[in-house]
């Protein structure tokens, strides 16, 4: 199953590398690749909260000044202030190169370098962005490699896709396929087309990837998981009978009597000694893995059978199945994705085939994207709907637990005998309670009468 | 079924389509459809090849009845009885809770082809008696890109009886081996001549007297046959009463005072059987579960350890009709060990003494007091270690009179906690023994 593996795990790294630069390819025709726009980017957020930070300090500064001397500062004091700031941090870039005396023109200032910022902020974040999708990608496609799990492979290829999604979103003209070939060999050699199909062979082959890995895994991992549990409790027998050798050399006494033997002597002084229950559950726990090792001992050597089952090896799969299915599925599923879009993608050959009139085939909205839903919607409803067809027709439905008629009929009985004896003690209750109360009081026995010493009733 | 991966592609697929409507680009539409289409085109062929009504499932254990704290491996294997693949099966065979997987995984996730199956096995622990079923197991097909999925419970159980724990017979033995307690037979000397080992005296030879009587040392000095004597030894006949009322299941789980009257029946019964007494064994509450009656034969212990096991703390403790039963079972006279937390009210406990006191049968209560088996006082807040103080102390005084008043029919009360329960038993037992106590 490994080979089989790291094949599907070569051909993902490919169909993404391809699928990748066919990304950086269309995005690089449009120029978006400034390599030092993510450092710009983030020098202008920072600039940008410097410039909040100033303008806060400015307006709270005043504020304060006004609430002290009771009028709004004059132009001395927010000079000296804002001096002392503009000296203090480098504005230079924002424009604020002088000292500001009156509050409403750094207001006036605030204002129109917010915006030149904000602006720019604007036209260099989806430059970021791209960056961002880009490397979230390309790690998350890293991490897919070596954890083998769908959510990388599903964030990927996600991320990747975002970037074509942003630059479609920001107006540039990404890829397209504006008109739709109306050929089928012209639609399939459509860039627009290899891209989109190169992107789902990658989600294609990576998840037979993953199958394919989590297939064999688990037998791979029960094997591991029981040579650790076996070494483990080896081991742990291993110690104790270091501590009792130790304890029978220290105590010198004879070996003679077998080590079960003492285990329990050891026992039993520890109990005179300790004589605590925590003691005890310890013992307990030293003698369940000696019995359980001695119980895997003598499993494993009866049954020659016995490791194979409880590492399931004989469950892993052929490599020949996997590898013919994998083609196989991948092939039919190519196949049929193709056929599928290139028909909801291109509903004029469906209007060529109902013959509609041309009053619609002739109208704008056919060369509208969202066509695609009239014809997309019903057909995807369509397999499920068979699906669910054949489900019914296959015995799929979750059994009810039920108890077979002998199993019914002892339930039965013991309820009935239950029912019985529960009957039979409330009877004799009954008359118990009915000689008592018929005894007079000065029939007391000696009984009664203890009792009635005792609790003076 | 949509697995939560298809749904993931679902939505991925959605957001592509409305992106390609919104900035009417064709690329974008086209993925989307691509990754819509590519979830739900396999399903019809999904559905053909998953028949899961195709899967068997056979378990097969070591053994049907064990004992609490024994290992019992558990063999599954899974058939694929149907005509086609499946390319990813997941099987989980459960186990009880309590229970603890020593070796190996109840779990397997493979590839299942045609007509063929796989089997895997483990190893569990069984922990705390009673009467237990492994299975259901649980089966859930995939698709290879686990999109979609079937799921089936297989209601295949397997019953298991689980004994209460030997562990205690276990020490017993090999701290008896390394004693040399008394195992012989009859232990209890008796004043009656007979059988037995301890010398008693001489008497005259009389003709049918056995050659090997006679003591040839004192025939010579005395002038005629003399014939050496002993004490006859004789087995005392015990029934154990395992009172199981709802509040013997109080304290710590697997540490209640049922359990810790469990264990003290069956070391008892073992060492009954071990010194060929009589010991039977009545499970009642307030009605009577189950009695073992008295007896030495060879599965007379499998017998008590099964009344044991099904054993649930539940109702009341009805003394009267529990003695009344044993009593009207038992015919020999009887030393009767009550295992009983007293927290009835006490008449009827006194009235059913005086019943089995009528009958000649001797008895005595041993009771796990409750208080010692729950949590230490030292763990609860102030408020709480006083309201525990205080009900402990009206228990004991409740205790105390009970106490008493059984005293004065010669019936003896011991107080017992976790630490104490199982050595008292023993000690009573022994007693009884030297006493020479419902001796038959």
């Amino acid at each position: 199953m490994k080979v089989v593996t790291w094949v599907l795990r070569i051909l993902s790294i490919a169909a993404f590398v391809y699928m990748a630069y066919l990304v950086y390819s269309i995005m690089s025709a449009l120029g978006v690749w400034d390599w030092s726009a993510p450092y710009d980017y983030i020098v202008t957020v920072f600039r940008l909260l410097s410039l909040i930070v100033f303008f806060i300090s400015i307006v709270v500064f005043s504020g304060i000044i006004a609430s002290v001397l009771g009028a709004i500062p004059g132009g001395l004091v927010s000079g000296l202030y804002n001096t002392l700031v503009l000296r203090l941090w480098y504005l230079q870039p924002y424009r604020v190169d002088g000292p500001l005396t009156d509050v409403n023109a750094a207001f006036a200032q605030f204002l129109n370098n917010i915006m030149d910022l904000a602006t720019y902020l604007f036209e260099t974040t989806f430059i970021f962005l791209y960056f961002l999708c880009a490397g979230v990608g390309i790690a998350l496609f890293l991490q897919s490699l070596v954890r083998m799990e769908h959510k990388y492979v599903a964030g990927a290829f996600i991320s990747i896709q975002v970037i074509l999604i942003l630059g479609a979103y920001k107006g540039l003209e990404v890829i397209d396929m504006n008109p739709v070939p109306v050929d089928f060999v012209t639609f399939i050699f459509q860039s627009a087309q290899i891209l989109a199909l190169v992107s789902f062979a990658y989600l294609e082959i990576s998840y037979q990837m993953i199958y394919s890995y989590s297939v064999g895994k688990p037998v791979e991992d029960r094997e591991e998981t029981l040579k650790k549990q076996l070494l483990a409790l080896r081991k742990a027998t291993r110690k104790q009978d270091a501590i009792e050798r130790e304890k029978i050399s220290s105590s010198g006494m004879s070996r003679s009597s077998g080590a079960t033997v003492f285990s329990f002597v050891r026992e039993a002084i520890e109990r005179k000694t300790i004589g605590e229950q925590d003691a005890l559950e310890n013992l307990d726990a030293i003698s369940d893995v000696r019995r359980l090792q001695i119980f895997v001992d003598e499993l494993l050597s009866s049954d020659p059978d016995a490791r194979d089952e409880l590492t399931a090896k004989a469950a892993a799969p052929s490599s020949f199945y996997v590898i013919s299915s994998t083609i196989m599925g991948s092939a039919i599923r190519f196949v049929s994705v193709l056929a599928l879009s290139f028909l909801l993608i291109n509903p004029q050959f469906i209007m060529d085939l109902l013959n509609l009139t041309p009053g619609i085939q002739n109208s704008a909205e056919l060369n509208q994207p969202e066509i695609i839903l009239l014809f997309l919607v019903p057909l995807i409803l369509l397999f499920p709907f068979v699906a669910m067809v054949i489900s019914s027709f296959v015995n799929t439905e979750e059994e009810k637990e039920e108890l077979t008629p002998e199993e019914k009929e002892a339930e039965k009985e013991r309820k009935r005998k239950l029912k019985e004896l529960k009957k039979e003690a409330e009877i004799a209750r009954k008359e118990r309670e009915k000689a008592k109360r018929g005894k007079k009081k000065g029939e007391g026995d000696e009984w009664d009468r203890a009792l009635e010493e005792t609790y003076g009733v | 079924m949509i697995t939560q991966r298809g749904f993931v592609v679902l939505f991925g697929g959605i957001l592509l389509l409305t992106s390609g409507f919104s900035f009417y680009n064709f690329y974008l539409t086209l993925l989307g459809v691509y990754l819509i289409v590519g979830l739900v085109v396999t399903l019809p062929l999904f559905a053909t090849t998953a028949n899961i009504a195709g899967i068997e499932v056979e378990r097969r254990i070591s053994k049907v009845k064990v004992f609490s704290g024994d290992f019992l491996r558990v063999r599954v294997t899974v058939k694929n009885t149907s005509r086609r693949h499946f390319d990813f099966i997941e099987c989980w065979d459960r186990f009880p809770e309590v229970w603890t997987l020593a070796i190996g995984e109840n779990f397997i996730a493979s590839r299942i082809e045609p007509n063929s199956s796989i089997t895997f096995s483990y190893i569990l622990q069984v922990r705390m008696r009673g009467r237990y079923y492994l299975g259901p197991t649980e089966i859930i097909l995939r698709d290879r890109l686990g999109l979609h999925y079937y799921r089936r419970i297989v209601f295949e159980k397997t019953e298991i009886l689980v004994y209460p724990t030997w562990k205690d017979v276990r020490r017993l033995e090999s701290m008896g081996k390394q004693r040399q307690l008394g195992l012989m037979f009859g232990a209890h000397r008796t004043k009656i001549i007979g059988m037995g080992t301890d010398f008693a005296g001489f008497r005259e030879y009389q003709p049918g007297d056995s050659f090997r009587s006679i003591d040839w040392k004192s025939s010579a000095k005395r002038g005629e046959m003399m014939i050496r004597q002993y004490e006859m030894e004789k087995n005392i006949q015990v029934v154990c009463m395992v009172d199981t009322s709802g509040s013997m299941g109080n304290g710590y789980p697997e540490n209640t005072k049922l359990e810790y009257a469990i264990r003290a029946a069956v070391l008892l019964t073992h060492m009954g059987l071990e010194r060929k007494d009589l010991v039977g064994t009545c499970v009642f509450s307030e009605l009577v579960h189950s009695y073992v009656p008295p007896s030495t034969r060879p599965n007379h212990m499998y017998d008590v350890l099964e009344a044991l096991a099904m054993a649930e703390p539940s109702g009341w403790s009805d003394y009267e009709s529990a003695i009344s039963y044993v009593i009207s079972q038992t015919q020999k006279r009887s030393f009767i060990i009550w295992l009983t937390d007293l927290e009835e009210s006490p008449a009827p406990l006194l009235n059913a003494m005086k019943t089995l006191v009528a009958n000649g049968h001797k008895a005595m209560v041993i009771s796990p007091f409750g208080p010692w088996f729950e949590a230490p006082v030292g763990q609860f807040g102030p408020v709480d270690k006083v309201l525990a103080e205080a009900v402990s102390e009206e228990l004991w005084e409740r205790r105390t009179k009970i106490a008493k008043a059984l005293a004065r029919f010669g019936i003896s009360v011991v107080n017992v906690g976790p630490e104490d329960f199982l050595p008292t038993i023993i000690k009573q037992y022994e007693t009884a023994k030297q006493r020479g106590v419902a001796m038959f």
